[in-house]
C-alpha cells in the first residue's frame, strides 16, 4: 500500500499569503478521508488486531461510561480531527496514568490519569490534538512496517496474550502501549506535536497550554525525585517521545507564532465537565503511592482553585497514606485547612479523627467522627466508626 | 460449570510459568505458618506459592482454593508485625507497612493498597466490628473488579490485632456463582480460627 504523501504546507500557502502569517510548518492540512484497507495487507491486520482490542475494550469494566462526560471529550476531538471526525471513536478508561492513544483504526483511548491532570480543555486538546496527529499521519502504519517496531509489536503481543493474571496494567494497557508511544519514533513524536498544535489552534485553543502540559509533567517528575521516590517508572507511558524539556521549549516557542483567533483556554467549561466524576479521579491518584508526583498536581490544581476541598483533602490523604516522619502533621495541616473550604467531602472528618486518635487527641478526634456519622450516617464504614466512639472495639 | 482445580492451577502455571501445585488440605484440623489454627469441614488445595505473582493475595502465607484461584481463593495474612507489609509488592510498586496501632479501617485501606496494585479496582462494601475466632476483630465486605479480565469478584474478610500482630483471612471469589457457592463453608472455618502464640 502506498504512503499517502505529508501535504505540509502546500494546501494552507494561500491561506497564509492572504492573512499575512509567514507559511511554516505548523501549516498542516490532513490527508483524505480513510477508508478500511484490504484485509489481506499489513495495515489491515493491525486494523484487525485493533478491531478484537476496541471490541474488548467496550466490555470493560474500568470504562466510564457518563455519557455527559463522553460527549464532551469526544466533541473536543471531533473539533480537533475535523472531516476525519466520524473515523473515531473516544473511550474513556478509569487508569491513574498519563495516557492518551489513538489507533490506526480509529479507537481513541484517554485515561482518566490525563484527565485529572489537565487544568484546562486547551491542554486536553492538545494531547488529544498529538494523538489524532500520529493517525492522520498513519505512524503506527508506518512502524509495523520497521523491523525493529516489529520485534516490539511481536513482544507486546506476545505479553498482552500470555499473561493471564494480569501485568502491571492489563491487557487493554498493553493494547494502549501498542496503539501510541512504543510503536514511534522520535521524528514522528516531533511531527504529531507540530500537528497538534496546528490542530488546536485552528480549532481555537491558545497553543501556549500545549508547552505547559509537559511543564506540568516536568515539574510532577521533578516532585517525585524531591521526595527520593522511584522514577524508573514514570507517570507518561509516552516511551519513546522526545525528552519532556525539548517538547516544552519547542511547542512554547511555537505558541509564540502568531495564531489568529486561538484564545480558548475553557478553563469552566472542563472544571465542570469533570466534576462528577473528580472524588473518583483523585482518589486513584493518591492509590498509586506516588506521592510526589501526587503532591506537586494537588498543589497546582490548588493553586489555580485555591478553595479546591477535594483537592485539599487529598493532599491530606497523601501525606497521611506516604506517612513517612512529620507526614501526620503536614496531613493534620491539609485536613483542618480542607475543613475552611469549599465542596470538602465528608471523608475529612473520618481522616482527621484516624489522624487524631494516633496522636492521642482523642476528644478532638470524638467531635471528627460525630461529625462524619453526622454527614455520612449510612457510610460503609458507619459501625465501625460508630464503635470508636463507644469504645466497644479496641 | 465446575473446572477440576488441578486444571485451573496447570492452566495458570502454564501461562505464568511457573512451578506451583497444589496440596490436598485435608478436613479437620489445620495449621497455618505453625501460628493459626483452623478447623475445617470440607477438604481444600492449597495452592503452593511459590515466588510468583498472584493477583489476588501477593505474598500471602497461604492461599486456599476449591475451584482453582481464579475462581475462589481463601487467603491467610498471618502474624504481620509491625513494619511489615501486608502481602508483597509487584515491580515497581510500594505497599504500606503495618503498624500495630492501625484501625481496621486502616488495615482495609492496606488490604486495598495490597489487591489494586495490578490496576484492579476495589470498592468497600461495609466494615464493622466481629470476632476473628476467640478474638474481638473486624469484618469487612467488598468488591475487586480484576484489572486482568474485569471478572467482578466479591469478598470478604476477617482479622484481628493480637499483641501486635494482624491476622487476616480473606476469601474472595466471583461475584456470579462462586462466592455465594463457596461462602457457607468459608463463614464456619474463619469461625474456627485459633491464634496459637508463635
Amino acid at each position: 500500500m502506498q504512503r499517502r504523501p505529508f501535504l505540509l504546507g502546500c494546501g494552507c500557502l494561500a491561506l497564509a499569503a492572504a492573512t499575512g502569517v509567514r507559511a511554516d510548518e505548523y501549516d498542516y492540512q490532513a490527508p483524505p478521508r480513510f477508508s478500511r484497507p484490504d484485509p489481506s495487507s499489513d495495515e489491515g491486520g493491525l486494523w484487525a488486531y485493533m478491531d478484537r482490542q476496541e471490541q474488548q475494550l467496550k466490555r470493560s469494566s474500568f470504562l466510564i461510561r457518563d455519557p455527559a462526560l463522553n460527549k464532551y471529550v469526544s466533541d473536543i476531538a471531533c473539533r480537533l480531527a475535523g472531516e476525519h471526525c466520524p473515523e473515531m471513536r473516544v473511550y474513556l478508561v478509569r487508569t491513574p496514568y498519563f495516557n492518551a492513544s489513538m489507533a490506526p483504526n480509529g479507537m481513541m483511548q484517554v485515561w482518566s490519569g490525563l484527565l485529572v491532570r489537565m487544568q484546562n480543555e486547551a491542554q486536553l486538546s492538545a494531547v488529544l490534538g498529538h494523538e489524532i496527529g500520529h493517525y492522520l499521519q498513519r505512524h503506527s502504519v508506518e512502524g509495523l512496517r520497521d523491523a525493529k517496531s516489529r520485534s516490539s509489536f511481536a513482544q507486546i503481543l506476545g505479553i498482552a496474550l500470555g499473561v493471564a493474571g494480569g501485568g502491571n496494567l492489563g491487557m487493554l494497557a498493553q493494547a494502549g502501549i501498542l496503539a501510541s508511544g512504543m510503536a514511534y519514533g522520535r521524528d514522528q513524536e516531533r511531527e504529531a506535536d507540530r500537528i497538534g498544535i496546528a490542530l488546536m489552534a485552528r480549532s481555537g485553543y491558545a497553543p501556549a497550554e500545549a508547552g505547559r502540559v509537559w511543564g506540568q509533567l516536568l515539574e510532577e517528575s521533578d516532585g517525585a525525585k524531591a521526595a527520593g521516590e522511584d522514577v524508573s517508572t514514570p507517570i507518561i507511558l509516552f516511551a519513546s517521545h522526545p525528552p519532556q524539556e525539548e517538547r516544552r521549549e519547542v511547542l512554547a516557542a511555537a505558541a509564540k507564532r502568531d495564531w489568529p483567533g486561538a484564545t480558548r483556554t475553557g478553563t469552566d467549561e472542563y472544571r465542570a465537565a469533570l466534576a462528577p466524576h473528580r472524588m473518583g479521579f483523585l482518589y486513584d491518584e493518591v492509590r498509586r503511592r506516588r506521592f510526589g508526583e501526587s503532591l506537586v498536581l494537588f498543589d497546582r490544581l490548588l493553586q489555580a482553585s485555591p478553595r479546591d476541598g477535594q483537592v485539599q483533602y487529598f493532599k491530606g490523604e497523601a501525606y497521611r497514606q506516604r506517612g513517612r516522619e512529620g507526614d501526620t502533621k503536614l496531613a493534620l495541616e491539609a485536613y483542618r485547612a480542607a475543613l475552611e473550604m469549599d465542596n470538602t467531602p465528608p471523608e475529612v472528618h473520618r481522616s482527621l479523627g484516624t489522624v487524631l486518635r494516633q496522636t492521642g487527641e482523642d476528644a478532638e478526634a470524638t467531635r471528627a467522627f460525630q461529625r462524619y456519622l453526622e454527614l455520612k450516617p449510612d457510610a460503609e464504614d458507619a459501625e465501625l466508626i460508630r464503635s470508636y466512639l463507644t469504645g466497644s472495639q479496641s | 460449570m465446575r473446572l477440576a482445580p488441578w486444571l485451573a492451577a496447570a492452566a495458570l502455571c502454564a501461562l505464568a510459568g511457573c512451578a506451583a501445585q497444589m496440596v490436598k488440605v485435608e478436613p479437620g484440623q489445620v495449621t497455618v505458618k505453625e501460628a493459626l489454627s483452623l478447623n475445617t469441614a470440607h477438604a481444600w488445595n492449597r495452592f503452593e506459592l511459590g515466588q510468583q505473582y498472584l493477583s489476588v493475595a501477593p505474598g500471602a502465607a497461604e492461599v486456599w482454593t476449591q475451584d482453582g484461584i481464579t475462581l475462589d481463593a481463601l487467603a491467610f495474612f498471618v502474624g504481620v508485625a509491625q513494619g511489615e507489609t501486608l502481602g508483597r509488592a509487584i515491580a515497581g510498586k510500594k505497599l504500606p507497612a503495618f503498624r500495630s496501632t492501625m484501625t481496621p479501617g486502616e488495615i482495609v485501606e492496606l488490604y486495598e493498597q495490597m489487591v489494586t496494585q495490578d490496576g484492579s479496582a476495589f470498592a468497600l462494601k461495609r466494615v464493622a466490628p466481629g470476632r476473628f475466632g476467640e478474638q474481638p476483630g473486624f469484618r469487612f465486605e467488598h468488591t475487586i473488579t480484576r484489572k486482568s479480565d474485569s471478572v467482578l469478584l466479591k469478598g470478604v474478610g476477617q482479622g484481628a490485632v493480637v499483641k501486635g500482630k494482624l491476622y487476616l483471612v480473606v476469601f474472595t471469589a466471583p461475584s456470579i456463582y462462586y462466592y455465594d457457592r463457596h461462602l457457607p463453608q468459608v463463614e464456619p472455618l474463619i469461625a474456627s480460627a485459633r491464634i496459637r502464640a508463635p
